[in-house]
């Protein structure tokens, strides 16, 4: 047996590694998605009182521990059905949403953040909503393609 | 050409891989059916326990529940052995014609509903 299929085995053959696995994801993704979908939120105009700048250095920091938490967990549960998963359709969908939230966050923050997150900035620039709108979007869809790993 | 469908295009051309066991949509759930047969093997692993049972016709691949659930339902990881006689309801797959999806599983006069 190669390491990758004795990991794989220790998985499958765990009475209860498994579906930990699966709650602590959920947990990970908590982290990730929630802050980020208010942070989307505040920049598309909800909660205006309060400073967008303010809120960023609030939120986002979670989404880091979020991912600490959701990527290994993660790991786990792929390590069980690795050959199956790289063949589902869902598992492809919700992977390549990832790439595309990580590239739209990236070029969130190499661009319109710095407009956004100006000190005082209340009201964001179009360009800037419009990726937070799209960061949005792709988050709910990535938790949906993620639920419909075990359905299609 | 909108977003969806670009998304469809690039997953869909992705190279395909081989499937180890599928998800719940691809079995007919129009074609229910009863298979009796014996158990060839056991494998009490997850996502799902799996049993092998030779049929009249074909040695069919049967994919139960996942393990801890199979034991709170009174399925536990030794009640079932190869050479036992078992009776499985279930669909059968759309396109692997020796997969089945069981709904409920006889053995020893017992039936466990699995879902």
């Amino acid at each position: 047996m190669t390491p990758a299929e004795s990991i794989s085995q220790a998985v499958r053959g765990h009475p209860w590694l498994y579906p930990a696995a699966e709650v602590v994801h959920l947990w990970g993704i908590l982290l990730v998605a929630g802050p980020a979908l208010l942070f989307d939120l505040r920049v598309l105009n909800a909660n205006r009182t309060v400073p967008i700048a303010q809120l960023a250095k609030q939120l986002l920091p979670w989404t880091g521990l979020g991912l600490l938490i959701a990527v290994p967990a993660g790991l786990v549960l792929f390590a069980a059905d690795a050959l199956a998963l790289l063949g589902n359709p869902a598992f492809r969908v919700k992977f390549l949403l990832l790439s595309l939230a990580a590239a739209n966050a990236v070029a969130f923050h190499l661009g319109p953040a710095r407009a956004a997150l100006a000190p005082g900035i209340t009201r964001a620039p179009g360009i800037a909503r419009l990726q937070c709108g799209v960061s949005l979007l792709l988050w709910l869809a990535i938790v949906a393609s993620g639920r419909m790993i075990a359905y299609v | 050409m909108d977003r969806r469908a670009f998304i469809g295009l690039v997953a869909a051309s992705l190279p395909p891989v081989a499937l180890a066991h599928h998800g719940w949509s691809g079995y007919e759930a129009d074609h229910g059916f009863t298979l009796t047969g014996t158990i060839v093997d056991v494998s009490y692993e997850y996502p799902h326990a799996t049993i092998h049972v030779k049929g009249p016709d074909r040695t069919w691949l049967c994919v139960l529940a996942p393990p801890y659930r199979m034991d709170t339902r009174g399925v536990a990881r030794d009640a079932l052995k190869p050479g036992m006689t078992v009776t499985i309801e279930g669909f059968p797959h759309r396109n692997d014609r020796a997969e089945m999806r069981a709904e409920r599983i006889t053995f020893g006069g017992k039936t466990v509903e699995l879902r």
